[in-house]
């Protein structure tokens, strides 16, 4: 038998940070969109705020446009500062971003 | 998605909902939002990553038996392709012994690290260099070459982290300057985009730069790149500028657009999204001047097109590299014409009226462009295809024969210089090319 052995041309990743942990529930929760307006985005992230809002009570969605919209923007600091600030239990990222 | 989430130090796992392709285009049937609600309100609740936080894992060594060596090296390739490290073509397996060869040519310590590669994150170092190029088929001279254009392209000025996903096809343009180009066998002449057997270097450092892309970079097709086409990505673009016939007085690209010393071994890395080769020589009775004039309006022709990728690099980057022939430089410059001067020319010529712009939905891209100089631009009629004559790169590369340049167009936000290390071991690095490839 010949037996080669080679590299893993994968390499490794780092993982540092865990993701945020999820919330127990719905109801009463404040939720934000995080929208980069592509992608039909202004349709469907419409739609998910109004099934929302209609099947958990006491639940407050914020507008699509309560944080700055599109690729160029949605990554930044500064939007992310906002969405802290604004005391959102979670936020929902589309579309395709 | 999941490259992306790894890239920022995440698992490589997130909490999506994924929909085909049809529910996200103009007028399509978005009722899945509503029957798969579920999933949405989990993501939100209930879902957990599969993967703890227990930083950076060394991959190990693989092992393949065979029958013979025949046996064997067939089994090693299939295992790389099933594993998806490669790019369809026979690949030289990494081994040991073939990586320790070509880190010969380290000019860093083979743990040095050089970054995460986007958009996976996967650990960048030396080593990843000298293994990408081993399985590329390289030579120990050409690895200073690639760690240079490594950490180029790991700089983030270069946009390769939006690059690297999306769908436009981006691929890497490496323009070497300097002596190095000669020295390691890396074309300037004819034929220096393709393959060729008596100066084989672009081809393999290339062809490593793509495999670092797939392998740590994760951008393999409909999975971590959505590039529709994917065209010139086997061995991407490296070549060097035919410094030896610049007309006198025409600085090299290295030294014009980075400030580089002539004369210093350097590399510049862009991206562009097509070629086009330009029958720029007349066919008649032109007189000189005729023939340069017509042939630069024929150029400025190819380039007045609404490319909306390339506003990535409208105020920073690159509308495209221009490559032309070292004999057409000479005869340009024998009746005035200076880089400078062919670009200003260029820029002015390749405006486009905004009606023009209008008709085809332009302005929609540009008023979303990140850059606010490019959102402003478009209160300029005819509108300029990039902010700057500066912006044009040009380089003299293509062989003695004076019918065609070649337009590389830009998608590139930057234009990003690296000047390259060599290891003390160079020369006689070249002393073994010569040996084992004959005479340069």
């Amino acid at each position: 038998m010949v037996t080669l052995e080679f590299h893993d041309p994968s390499g490794a990743i780092e993982v540092k940070q865990p993701h945020a942990s999820r919330i127990a529930s719905l109801e009463g929760k404040r939720i934000g969109f995080v929208s980069n307006e592509q992608w039909q985005a202004y349709r469907m992230l419409p739609r998910l705020k109004a099934l929302l809002e209609a099947d958990f009570p006491g639940i407050e969605v914020l507008p699509i446009d309560a944080f700055p919209q599109g690729n160029a923007v949605i990554g930044s600091e500064e939007t992310a500062a906002l969405v802290k600030e604004s005391g959102v239990d979670a936020v929902i990222i589309g579309n395709a971003a | 998605m999941t490259n992306a989430v790894a890239g920022v130090g995440l698992a490589p796992d997130a909490a999506m909902v994924t929909f085909p392709i049809e529910m996200f285009l103009p007028g399509s049937d978005i009722s899945p939002v509503e029957t798969r609600k579920r999933e949405f309100y989990d993501g939100l609740t209930r879902w957990r990553s599969a993967f703890a936080c227990d930083g950076a894992g060394e991959a190990p060594m693989i092992r393949v038996q065979g029958t013979s060596v025949e046996d064997t090296f067939t089994r090693a390739n299939h295992l790389m392709l099933a594993n998806r490290w490669g790019d369809g073509l026979p690949l030289w397996p990494p081994t040991r012994e073939r990586a320790d060869w070509i880190l010969g040519g380290a000019a860093q310590p083979r743990g040095r690290r050089l970054g995460t590669f986007p958009p996976r994150g996967g650990v960048t170092t030396v080593e990843s260099c000298a293994i990408a190029l081993a399985m590329a088929g390289g030579r120990p001279e050409y690895l200073p070459v690639l760690v240079a254009v490594v950490a180029a392209f790991l700089d983030a000025a270069s946009g390769s982290e939006q690059l690297q996903a999306a769908s436009g096809s981006a691929f890497p343009v490496v323009i070497v300057n300097g002596p190095i180009g000669a020295q390691i066998r890396l074309n300037a002449g004819f034929g220096c985009l393709g393959p060729d057997p008596q100066r084989p270097a672009g081809a393999s450092i290339g062809r490593a730069l793509r495999l670092l892309q797939q392998n740590l970079g994760g951008a393999l097709p409909g999975i971590g790149t959505m590039a529709n086409y994917g065209g010139m990505r086997y061995t991407n673009v490296v070549f060097a500028e035919d410094e030896a016939n610049l007309p006198s007085g025409w600085t090299p690209h290295g030294t014009e657009r980075h400030g580089f010393a002539p004369g210093t071994s350097s590399i510049s890395l862009a991206f562009a999204n097509g070629v086009t080769n330009i029958r720029r020589r007349g066919a008649k009775k032109e007189t000189p001047e005729e023939d340069a004039l017509q042939g630069m309006h024929r150029m400025a022709d190819f380039m007045r097109v609404p490319n909306m990728p390339g506003l990535s690099g409208y105020e920073r980057g690159t509308p495209g590299i221009l490559m032309i022939p070292g004999v057409v430089a000479q005869t340009m410059a024998g009746l005035g014409w200076t880089k400078a001067s062919i670009r200003e020319f260029l820029w002015e010529h390749s405006k486009i009226p905004v009606a023009e712009l209008r008709r085809a939905g332009c302005p929609a891209w540009i008023e979303i462009d990140a850059s606010k100089v490019t959102r402003e631009s478009i209160a300029l009629d005819p509108w300029p295809i990039t902010v700057s004559p500066d912006n044009f790169v040009i380089v003299v590369a293509g062989g003695g024969h004076p019918t065609n340049s070649y337009w590389l167009q830009g998608y590139s936000p930057g234009v990003v210089g690296r000047p390259i290390e060599l290891p003390s071991s160079f020369e006689r690095l070249l002393a073994d090319a010569d040996r084992d490839l004959g005479p340069r």
